[in-house]
């Protein structure tokens, strides 16, 4: 089935010029005699009814036409709407046609009509970001602040390889305050682990994303992204990668309006039950202790630094209870933040942090780091009993190697 | 236009009958095959106003060679320009800002008695000679004929009530919605700024509603009722002429397109009527016709009641957050729609009664980060309901018919154009507001008194067209249309701005049965 309209925008011709050849064609075939083509004509002119004129535009078919000419009382236009092998009963067929062919033109449907008007000219979407920016300066900003971001902490990725330990003294005052720091180790036994599981978190990101992302600003936060996994896992260091993603991809949650809270929730629900269901397998195939230590790190608020970081402090801690060696380590600690987001409210946030820490202080540190575990709310029973395994674990622990005094010293001396 | 004659000519003086005379002219060789007959070829000159120039008349003056021929090789086609006028909107007084409710209602009514009183007094003593004693109502008299200003309340017994409602001791069911909330046994009862008095005597209090500021004159009689002998309204306010235009230009009305709703036939009838706007349908006669058309105006309900969720103010949020909104889809379907009409034609954007912006009156504008494709363009023009503007010098005023219907639900007229003239004599645009029509509580102005008689007023989402040409006291003139649904009739109106006339335009298909095909004939 073929009507004017999609022929015109079809073959990019003048609707008239279209209509003329489907009658054109029209007649043709028929001279041929092949095979039976139907065709509805429309009609427009005034038509008088019971005493009111209006003035009518009617689809009418074939066998109709002369009819419904004989009841106008002036007619206007005649011409071929469209033409197809079946005969038509119902005019709904019609609509679906144009329907699909002016969707496949949206942007030029105008373009071979008859009319043509000078003032409607599309705004480029520049101009109407410009005039929406105006009013509405808190949506402009996480998009702004998360480029900075970004750019900042690229920048920041090469000096920090290469600056090393020292790098990471240096950079917690050189982050923005904003800024979630995480725990950065230059292990460089965990990277060929690490690049994997960011190679995969942008890719595995990017869909729970891309549900609370309007469709401009999914596109770019998900190239934002991926960019920067693109270009930080060539690099091959892990840890500006998750960092920029965390720190891109945080913000430009922050800002978001209350009404997307919920689906962060959802995805952060999402992603605990993920957690949940490779923390409850990790203990079954393992049922190793130390597979249970380094589960205790909890899970955190901020979705985005859960994975690697944590493989990288399970594998971390095994390594320095082993060595013995009196060094000052950085180390996950519950801290309360509080910055300011771009709506200007100031928000509290419990997280992980960096801190530097000495052996000596790390067994006093465990039972309280372990029995701050529970305060995280989307905590889940596997990880509880986690807890309460490290807890009951932790003290024992601290008992053995504690520098409690014995009773006995009073009398050895002697 | 200018169309240079042949040889030939043409004697006019002030007694020639154009009707009389016919003639063809064969105009020069850039028109060629155009042959005119002579009355209309005057009338498009001379532009003879008695003469009704209907929008086929216009399409048909500037018919060309029929479509029912094989396609020439050359030529692309004519494209004819849209005609742009200027256009002025003033509907500043309808936006809400910053909206706070903790403000009583009932400080329109003090400001529109305020606003009011003056204008009536000056009418009464048009009506009733200049030594009519107009009078409070706490300075009343008994047995003095005297004229008393002030706001009508009608107490109906089942105008629903809320305290009704709840209330235990009465121990009623909600009752059900009906099509009319008026009896035998209201009242009215007359209130000015400190007392109210009960009304009696010759009136049609079937025809009046709560909230009409009116001046009565009568007396009192001794039991505290007062006797009513005659009453006037404000009548129209004054009007700016019209400019005299020189060519036919039109506006095309039309509401209730209903998107998102069951009917699929109208989505056809909706797709010609864009067709024939952006000039795509028709003859080339009809496609430069279209290009007169300046402005589409669509007057509300856009989408149709079935987008309306009924669950959704009482489910759950959690039961309800995973589904769609069933305004969603029919909203993105209208977006391209709109989309189609921008490209080619301004149009404004009334919401109404069932589509997605406040419900309370004046409503606001749609907002355009629901149409992403066809805001890009500056010829859509999101606009408040009522609606107010001046296209080429014609003031145009209206709603999207929710006033219409209230006055309709709590009075005895049933005719749209009826309502609407009692509502241009009240010089109010909604006087049931905010008593059963929801409204804005408002407390410096009442922004519905009528401040400059408009030359077109309408009222959109009517059952079926109507349209009337009345004239004021002051020689006003004021063409009334209730644009009808076009969900359910496939009708949208014109107007003609230069002859302030309106006429019907309706779509039509065929359908499966013949006879369904004679009922959409539709009659008006």
């Amino acid at each position: 089935m073929v009507t004017y309209k999609s022929l015109s925008l079809t073959l990019g011709v003048h609707v008239n010029t279209a209509k003329q050849m489907l009658y054109h064609y029209l007649e043709h075939k028929r001279k041929e005699s092949s095979p039976q083509l139907h065709a509805t004509y429309l009609v427009t002119g005034k038509f008088v009814d019971n005493g009111q004129t209006c003035h009518r535009v009617s689809i009418v078919r074939e066998d109709q036409l002369e009819d419904f000419k004989s009841k106008m009382s002036l007619i206007v236009s005649v011409h071929v709407y469209s033409v197809q092998k079946a005969l038509l009963k119902d005019s709904g067929p019609l609509y679906s046609v144009d329907y699909d062919a002016v969707k496949d033109h949206l942007q030029n449907c105008s373009k071979y009509s008859a009319i043509q008007c000078p003032g409607a000219v599309p705004v480029s979407s520049l101009e109407r970001q410009q005039a929406l920016n105006a009013p509405n300066p808190p949506q402009s900003e996480p998009g702004n602040s998360g480029t900075n971001r970004e750019t900042n902490t690229t920048s920041k990725a090469h000096p920090r390889p290469q600056k090393g330990i020292m790098g990471m003294f240096s950079k917690k005052s050189a982050v923005k305050s904003q800024n979630t720091s995480e725990e950065v180790k230059p292990e460089q036994k965990d990277e060929p682990a690490v690049v994997d599981s960011a190679k995969n978190k942008p890719a595995a990101k990017a869909n729970p994303m891309m549900n609370f992302f309007g469709s401009q600003t999914a596109k770019k936060s998900v190239k934002a992204v991926k960019e920067e996994a693109d270009q930080t896992s060539e690099r091959k260091s892990p840890q500006p990668c998750e960092k920029s993603d965390g720190a891109a991809v945080q913000h430009q949650k922050d800002p978001r309006s209350k009404t997307k809270r919920a689906e962060d929730e959802d995805s952060e629900e999402d992603k605990m039950d993920k957690k949940k269901r490779r923390r409850i397998k990790k203990p079954e195939p393992d049922s190793s202790d130390e597979e249970v230590v380094p589960d205790s790190p909890p899970p955190q608020e901020a979705l985005t630094r859960e994975r690697s970081p944590k493989k990288e402090t399970e594998t971390v801690q095994p390594s320095n209870s082993h060595s013995g060696v009196k060094v000052r380590k950085r180390r996950r600690v519950l801290k309360s933040r509080t910055y300011l987001d771009a709506d200007g409210c100031m928000v509290t946030e419990k997280g992980f942090e960096s801190e530097s820490y000495s052996e000596s202080e790390e067994d006093f540190r465990a039972p309280k780091a372990a029995q701050r575990e529970p305060f995280k709310a989307k905590a889940n029973p596997g990880s509880k009993e986690d807890d309460k395994k490290s807890q009951k674990k932790a003290p024992a622990s601290s008992n053995k190697g504690g520098k409690q005094a014995s009773i006995m010293g009073f009398f050895q001396k002697k | 236009m200018i169309i240079q004659l042949g040889s030939g000519d043409l004697s006019y003086d002030p007694g020639f009958q154009a009707d009389e005379a016919e003639a063809s002219f064969f105009v020069n060789k850039n028109l060629t095959g155009f042959t005119i007959l002579c009355k209309q070829l005057l009338q498009v000159i001379f532009c003879d106003a008695c003469g009704k120039t209907m929008f086929s008349d216009v399409s048909a003056q500037k018919n060309g060679p029929s479509l029912l021929c094989s396609p020439a090789s050359e030529e692309q086609g004519p494209t004819f320009e849209r005609i742009s006028l200027p256009y002025e909107l003033y509907s500043d007084r309808y936006r809400v800002g910053q909206r706070s409710f903790s403000r009583q209602y009932a400080h329109i009514y003090a400001a529109r008695l305020m606003q009011m009183r003056p204008l009536l007094a000056e009418r009464a003593q048009q009506k009733w000679g200049s030594n009519v004693l107009i009078k409070k109502l706490c300075d009343l008299e008994p047995g003095e004929q005297c004229c008393i200003v002030g706001t009508l309340f009608k107490r109906m017994e089942l105008q629903p009530s809320i305290l009704k409602e709840i209330s235990e001791e009465h121990n009623l069911l909600p009752q059900p919605a009906r099509a009319k909330y008026i009896s035998e046994a209201d009242e009215l009862i007359l209130e000015d700024e400190l007392q109210r008095i009960k009304l009696e005597g010759k009136f049609d209090k079937d025809k009046c509603v709560t909230g009409s500021v009116v001046a009565i004159y009568g007396a009192e009689k001794n039991d505290g009722k007062f006797t009513v002998e005659d009453f006037c309204m404000a009548d129209l306010p004054l009007q700016t002429p019209r400019p005299a235009l020189s060519s036919d230009r039109f506006v095309l009305l039309a509401s209730g397109l209903g998107l998102g709703g069951h009917n699929a036939d109208s989505m056809l009838g909706l797709q010609l009527l864009v067709d024939m706007v952006t000039g795509q349908l028709g003859d080339t006669g009809e496609q430069s016709g279209a290009a007169a058309i300046s402005r589409v105006l669509l007057a509300g309900n856009l989408l149709s009641q079935n987008t309306q969720d009924k669950d959704a103010s009482t489910k759950a949020k959690y039961l309800t957050k995973k589904t769609q909104a069933g305004s969603v889809e029919a909203i993105r379907v209208l977006d391209e729609l709109l989309l189609q009409l921008v490209a080619s034609v301004p149009v404004d954007v009334m919401p109404g009664q069932y589509d997605p912006t406040n419900y309370t009156l004046p409503q606001q504008p749609l907002h355009p980060c629901m149409f992403p494709l066809s805001s890009a363009y500056n010829t859509l023009q999101l606009v408040s309901n009522p609606f107010e503007a001046s296209i080429d010098g014609v003031r145009f005023l209206g709603t999207s018919g929710q006033n219409v219907c209230d006055i309709q639900r709590y009075s005895s007229m049933d005719s749209h154009l009826e309502i609407l003239e009692e509502t241009l004599q009240l010089r109010h645009l909604a006087p049931t507001a905010p008593d059963t029509l929801g409204c804005y509580p408002f407390y410096q102005k009442d922004p519905f008194i009528l401040e400059e008689c408009p030359h077109v007023y309408f009222s959109g989402n009517a059952p079926t067209f109507e349209s009337k040409l009345i004239k004021g006291p002051d020689g006003q003139e004021v063409l009334l249309v209730t644009i009808p649904e076009f969900s359910s009739t496939q009708t949208a109106c014109l107007v003609n701005l230069r002859t302030l006339q309106c006429e019907p335009i309706c779509f039509t298909a065929f359908s499966a049965d013949k006879d369904e095909e004679n009922e959409m004939n539709i009659s008006h």
